[in-house]
């Protein structure tokens, strides 16, 4: 390789490394039209790519595009330090909406909503009281009671399973509305619950699972980033009747056939809908919160698992996917409220 | 005892065995790096360097087996890494040893989107399954290779005396350099290994934090087995006993919360070291430069 080759290759990556260091801007370059709809949007850290919250957001920009002819631009931030000045960037520049993905975004954008106090925005996740942001967060107990009772009823052995990741107020959401679903199918089946004490130890996953497993649960709901993955590999590697329900996003085509369903928080249609609420002139306010009714919650379709569930478990579960939305359930989200809750008579 | 017993006491000491086998790779690379005068505190780098290279060879060549030599490889790349600014550069060491982890971890996430594009996690590769136990036992194998080459070994003889005192190895007419390069080349292939380990030998996919911090708890039990390769390796087990206790405990003493029952491992520690360990004493010549 010659000396002016070299030089090339060099420069060239010095080149990438230039261009990468600017990244963190996604979609066309174009400046808005005068009039349309403009979006701005903030990642937390996980980034475009997660196949998670972030990608799912971005999904509704993407359809707000398609949808409203939306001027979109998004700003991807590298670590925590990022959240404060992308969320100045977007507010000098002035959009219609500016969403912040995460709650690790909230204290960053009440600051800085504060200056702002003529542009809006959206957090996703997490409450921020303020008369310019709308705070968007999901009924997780919702959906995990519906996967507590599908587990309840799929079950051969009448014991399930719960693995959390950090044993914190928003994963117990997960837990006490999955333990209350199991509970309204049948009160004797067994739920054992362990907290990883993560959601990054994805070996820790696998070896909690088959501690369940091999304890006589046949069902394990996983509420825990990426340690599920793990109870999801421990799974893989059995034979068939041993199922992990997944969470946040679908994550049923990561091991076909072994992931019975999973509980989706559709993030992509709070994003959307905010974005519609303002081209039609009603936006919402305040505090947002989806749930199985708006479809900002729900079960995945069963697409690998459909043998498994009988049609009349499938009746049941629609039943009371109804009863919850019509408020004839109400689901317990903290461990006090499923210590004295009792299954509804329907 | 009822065979309920029994069945909790099999579950309890094969996770142990699992839970241990990382940190006993990482704490025997701590100890011959430390008797060699070293202080590796990049264990936890090159953990996440095994353990990404591992399942990126894994994926390339379809075979498991390259993939943890090829995680090998990447923790004694490391190795020498830390060795090199050790020993030529005279770089303080643990100063060195964190950029190891921060570069290591750095380096991990941002290679995920770049040859994956898919930041996180990377997708799944061929792992060992449950080969993976040949892993476990191979550890213990290399816990009595290290215990025979230090004591009884010319070669193990001049690796402790650097950690003691490097300036008679040098009088010796030998190299405290070299010999410290070298054990520490050693040190980052065992915990390269240790990574492999946790991404394919227990699973099948490398995520960003899925070491978490079994290099800094085998830098602690390095330090808990008084510096030998045994004792490292006891004391490995200690911890992840009080683990495997702690997860198989969840759930059946309700009055202790999960957070309170994660913290036992390093409680138990604690009461050791203070208790039973006694006065423990490093290499006289352990982390500073020669």
């Amino acid at each position: 390789m010659g000396p002016m080759n070299r030089r090339a290759i060099l420069s060239s990556i010095a080149a990438a490394a230039f261009a990468l260091s600017l990244g963190g801007c996604v979609g066309r370059h174009v400046h808005p039209r005068p009039g349309q709809l403009t979006l701005g949007m903030v990642t937390d850290v996980g980034g475009l790519g997660d196949k998670s919250f972030n990608d799912s957001a971005y999904n509704g920009l993407l359809r707000s595009r398609a949808d409203l002819d939306a001027y979109i631009k998004v700003l991807q931030s590298k670590s925590a330090a990022d959240y404060q000045p992308n969320l100045t960037v977007l507010s000098e520049a002035r959009f219609n909406m500016i969403y912040a993905i995460g709650f690790l975004m909230g204290d960053d954008l009440q600051q800085v909503a504060h200056q702002f106090p003529q542009q809006n925005y959206a957090i996703i996740d997490d409450v921020v009281p303020a008369p310019n942001i709308i705070s968007v967060t999901f009924k997780e107990e919702d959906g995990s009671f519906l996967a507590g009772a599908l587990a309840a009823m799929v079950s051969k052995t009448k014991h399930v399973a719960f693995i959390g990741g950090m044993d914190i107020p928003l994963i117990r959401k997960f837990e006490a509305g999955y333990e209350a679903g199991v509970r309204q199918i049948d009160p004797s089946v067994k739920v054992d619950v362990k907290y990883a004490g993560s959601f990054d130890d994805v070996a820790t996953g696998k070896e909690l699972a088959n501690l369940l497993f091999n304890g006589g649960a046949d069902i394990i709901y996983t509420a825990a980033g990426k340690v599920g993955l793990g109870a999801i590999d421990a799974a893989r590697t059995r034979p068939q009747g041993y199922y992990i329900i997944g969470v946040d996003n679908d994550q049923d085509a990561v091991a076909p056939g072994k992931v019975l369903t999973s509980m989706v928080k559709h993030v992509d249609i709070a994003v959307f809908d905010i974005a519609k609420g303002i081209q039609t002139g009603h936006p919402p306010h305040g505090h947002v919160v989806l749930g199985l009714k708006d479809r900002g919650i729900s079960l995945t379709d069963f697409k690998y698992t459909r043998s498994a569930i009988s049609s009349a478990q499938l009746q049941t579960l629609d039943t009371l996917r109804k009863a919850i939305i019509a408020g004839k359930i109400t689901v317990p989200y903290t461990r006090e409220a499923l210590a004295t809750w009792k299954p509804a008579n329907l | 005892m009822s065979s309920a017993g029994g069945a909790l006491i099999v579950t309890l000491l094969t996770l142990t065995l699992i839970k241990s086998t990382p940190i006993i790779y990482a704490a025997l690379g701590g100890v011959i790096s430390e008797r060699s005068g070293v202080v590796n505190i990049g264990l936890e780098g090159m953990m996440i360097g095994g353990a990404f290279t591992a399942v990126l060879f894994s994926g390339m060549t379809g075979s498991p087996v390259i993939g943890i030599i090829a995680g090998i490889a990447a923790g004694a790349l490391l190795g020498f890494i830390l060795g090199f600014a050790a020993t030529v550069f005279k770089v303080d060491q643990i100063v060195a040893g964190t950029g190891i982890n921060l570069v290591a971890a750095g380096g991990a996430a941002y290679a995920l989107t770049l040859i994956y594009n898919q930041p996180g996690a990377s997708p799944q590769v061929s792992a060992l399954g449950n080969n993976f136990w040949i892993l476990v036992a191979i550890a213990f194998a290399c816990a009595a290779l290290l215990h025979g080459v230090l004591y009884f070994t010319p070669w193990g003889l001049r690796v402790r005396a650097c950690g003691e005192n490097p300036r008679a190895v040098h009088d010796a007419g030998l190299h405290p350099l070299r010999l410290r390069l070298y054990a520490v080349i050693l040190s980052g292939a065992l915990a390269g290994l240790g990574g492999a380990f946790l991404s394919i030998g227990e699973v099948n996919i490398y995520s960003d934090g899925m070491t978490a911090g079994r290099g800094f708890i085998a830098l602690a039990a390095v330090i808990f087995g008084r510096w030998t390769p045994w004792g490292a390796t006891g004391a490995a087990i200690f911890f992840g006993f009080f683990e495997a206790l702690q997860y198989v405990l969840q759930g059946h003493i309700s009055w202790l919360p999960a957070d309170a029952m994660q913290a036992l491992p390093y409680v138990a520690a604690l009461f050791a070291i203070a208790g039973l360990v006694g006065k423990v004493r490093a290499p006289a010549a352990d982390g500073i430069p020669y």
